[in-house]
């Protein structure tokens, strides 16, 4: 069978690979192959970054409103092919085409939120500082930045990074996850027909080699990198502080959801099967550990609908709108999570309800990377389900007396990705809200998924850098702050 | 089926709107005094896929709860009648109009009912068009008692 075999971009131009070595990407719901992308080299990796660093002379000194321009044309080109965007990540990736078409919305307020930098990127002033002396502040460019992106939101995450960077004058290497390189090459495709100019935006497939060429690269001024914290705290941030470059690093999570007594529990089952099943489980944001903090018959009334709920999502190709939960991304992600739930029962925690009893709408898909949503209760904080970052769709039901306990169990886990709060309580909100340590806070919402307009928060073991993603924080981290202090005799 | 999820929705709407559509299209070439709002209402029922479209693709997120927002809504009880039977008089036109858009005004209010909460923008385009559903009904059960006569029929 003819299966395309992808093309890195480079300064305007789609060429091969400078390597050997490629690998399949494959449909995970169908098994179908793909496509098959290659791993680059770190000579591709040079070529991009010279590319790069060659347009960046012109780039910057476009004017801003000019270079909102290109991003409003990618904006229109991406509204224009919006279903077949969502379409191309639900066959790469998985999730459902509702989620796709989610990821697609949410990528595309990346470039509109982008489109302001003529304000976003404005500097300040102050007029004598001393008598005849004022002061100015510019906020420019720097130069070549890199992301590399993780696999689970393949057309969403780099548009967190790419859009700004650029907009502030900045060129950029983007290299997909080689699991899912299909979403950006698409993207890609978009930038090319928007007629940026060549170098602005380059794209190199690959995985490790590629990954270290971009953080060793000398004429690489920073890099932003979402996965998990092993790679991004261990080789990412460390790394780049070795090699001087600026660095966003978000990486992974344990989110825990609190559901308080006064809660509405019926409604809040909708944004809880969201969160812990969403995407399969495979986001950052994703709910894991599930606290219910009341009494006993508010306990049991609580994992009975959790339970009732989770059993009930119907599972299967996610090109299928009556599904809601897509397979596992491939059958590694699927091993790992099965590890987990062995590992989960091993330690004697309650399998209430086993995924691995698998449901799926069309019997006749192949197997190997669907699971249906487990749920395992009477976790206690210490075990390992209760701990680490499983990345698939299994919950984990804890007890806590109160809120206080509550917000203990979350601040004795490592992360600090996100946290929500499921309350009738304004003063158990404020409190929540307040007080935990997490950079995205949710309030009777499962998914605390900051927009474009306000940072991407993480903090502890979730996050490595100074300032985050998105919206303005993003702006000052792909710029250099000039103060220039004046004097006319 | 029952319909859960935002996009199963959406297209179940948009199969409503469209089959509606083609019954007031057949029915107006067969039923000439109310052929000009048959046309209109089959050029409206396009609109109205427009307008659950814009409001799906502008709000959809995928951190919000798009695949658990809807429930008690089974496909079957909301079906559309886009046939109907070649010797079919306006008495039975105006019948099946009648029910298709009572069934599409009851799909909207339950969706719009579910969804309000979590898509609170698709449930807000779905009460107004069964407001305009059931404004078309007052329009229709009119016409029907006309045709039917005193004695209904």
């Amino acid at each position: 069978m003819d299966v395309a075999r992808l093309q890195n971009y480079i300064d305007g131009e789609w060429v091969e690979a400078q390597t050997g070595e490629y690998s399949d990407v494959v449909n995970p719901a169908r098994g179908e192959l793909l496509a098959r992308v290659p791993l680059s080299s770190s000579t591709d990796i040079d070529r991009a970054v010279k590319s790069c660093a060659r347009a960046f002379a012109q780039w910057r000194n476009t004017p801003p409103s000019a270079r909102a321009r290109y991003l409003f044309r990618l904006k229109e080109l991406m509204e224009d092919r919006f279903d077949e965007l969502a379409e191309v990540q639900t066959r790469e990736h998985g999730k459902t085409i509702d989620e796709s078409r989610g990821e697609t919305r949410r990528g595309i307020e990346q470039v509109e939120v982008a489109t302001g930098v003529p304000t976003l990127m404005q500097g300040y002033n102050l007029e004598d500082i001393a008598s005849g002396i004022d002061e100015h502040c510019f906020f420019q460019p720097i130069g070549v930045f890199s992301h590399i992106a993780p696999f689970n939101f393949p057309f969403m995450v780099p548009l967190w990074f790419i859009p700004y960077a650029i907009a502030a004058g900045n060129t950029f290497v983007v290299k997909p996850s080689p699991r899912v390189p299909l979403s950006q090459t698409r993207v890609i495709e978009l930038f090319e027909q928007a007629d940026f100019p060549p170098g602005v935006v380059n794209m190199v497939h690959g995985a490790n080699e590629a990954t270290n060429a971009i953080l060793h690269h000398p004429e690489v001024a920073g890099v932003t990198f979402v996965g998990s914290t092993a790679v991004g705290r261990d080789i990412i941030y460390k790394t780049c502080g070795q090699t001087g470059k600026r660095v966003i690093a978000q990486c992974g999570a344990k989110n825990f959801i609190v559901l308080m007594e006064d809660c509405d529990l019926e409604k809040s089952m909708a944004g809880l099967m969201t969160s812990f099943f969403g995407n399969t489980g495979q986001r950052c944001l994703a709910g894991a550990n599930l606290v219910v903090v009341g009494g006993d018959s508010f306990y049991k009334k609580a994992v009975d609908a959790f339970i009732e709920a989770a059993a009930a999502i119907r599972v299967g190709d996610g090109m299928d709108e009556s599904v809601q939960m897509g397979p596992l991304q491939n059958a590694q992600s699927k091993e790992r999570v099965l590890g987990y739930i062995e590992k989960g029962v091993k330690e004697g925690a309650t399998l209430a309800l086993d995924g691995r009893n698998l449901k799926i709408a069309d019997p006749n898909l192949p197997q190997d990377c669907f699971l249906n949503p487990s749920v395992f209760v009477d976790l206690t904080p210490e075990m390992t389900l209760a701990r680490e970052e499983i990345f698939g769709p299994v919950a984990g039901i804890l007890r806590a007396a109160n809120i206080d306990r509550a917000i203990s169990m979350i601040h004795d886990n490592p992360y600090g990705n996100a946290a929500a709060i499921y309350t009738s309580s304004g003063q158990a909100a404020q409190r929540f809200r307040h007080d935990v340590k997490c950079g995205n806070i949710g309030i009777n919402i499962g998914i605390p998924a900051p927009v474009a307009f306000f940072p991407f928060g993480g903090m502890k073991d979730s996050f490595f850098g100074t300032l985050h993603g998105q919206g303005k924080d993003a702006i000052r981290f792909f710029t250099e702050a000039k103060v220039v202090v004046e004097r006319w005799f | 089926m029952e319909l859960r999820t935002s996009s199963a929705v959406i297209a179940f709407a948009q199969k409503c709107e469209t089959e509606s559509a083609q019954f007031y299209e057949g029915a107006a070439s067969r039923f000439t005094d109310l052929a000009l709002t048959f046309r209109g209402f089959a050029k409206e029922n396009a609109q109205n896929v427009q307008a659950i479209k814009r409001a799906y693709y502008s709000v959809i997120s995928d951190a919000l709860e798009t695949g658990f927002s809807f429930k008690n809504l089974p496909s079957e009880s909301y079906a559309v009648e886009a046939d109907f039977a070649p010797d079919a008089g306006p008495a039975q036109l105006l019948k099946i109009a009648i029910e298709n858009e009572t069934r599409i005004e009851q799909f909207y209010l339950q969706a719009a009912k579910t969804s309000q909460a979590l898509m609170a923008d698709l449930s807000r385009v779905f009460k107004r068009l069964a407001a305009a559903r059931e404004k078309r009904n007052s329009f229709l059960l009119p016409h029907l008692e006309r045709v039917l006569g005193p004695q209904g029929g």
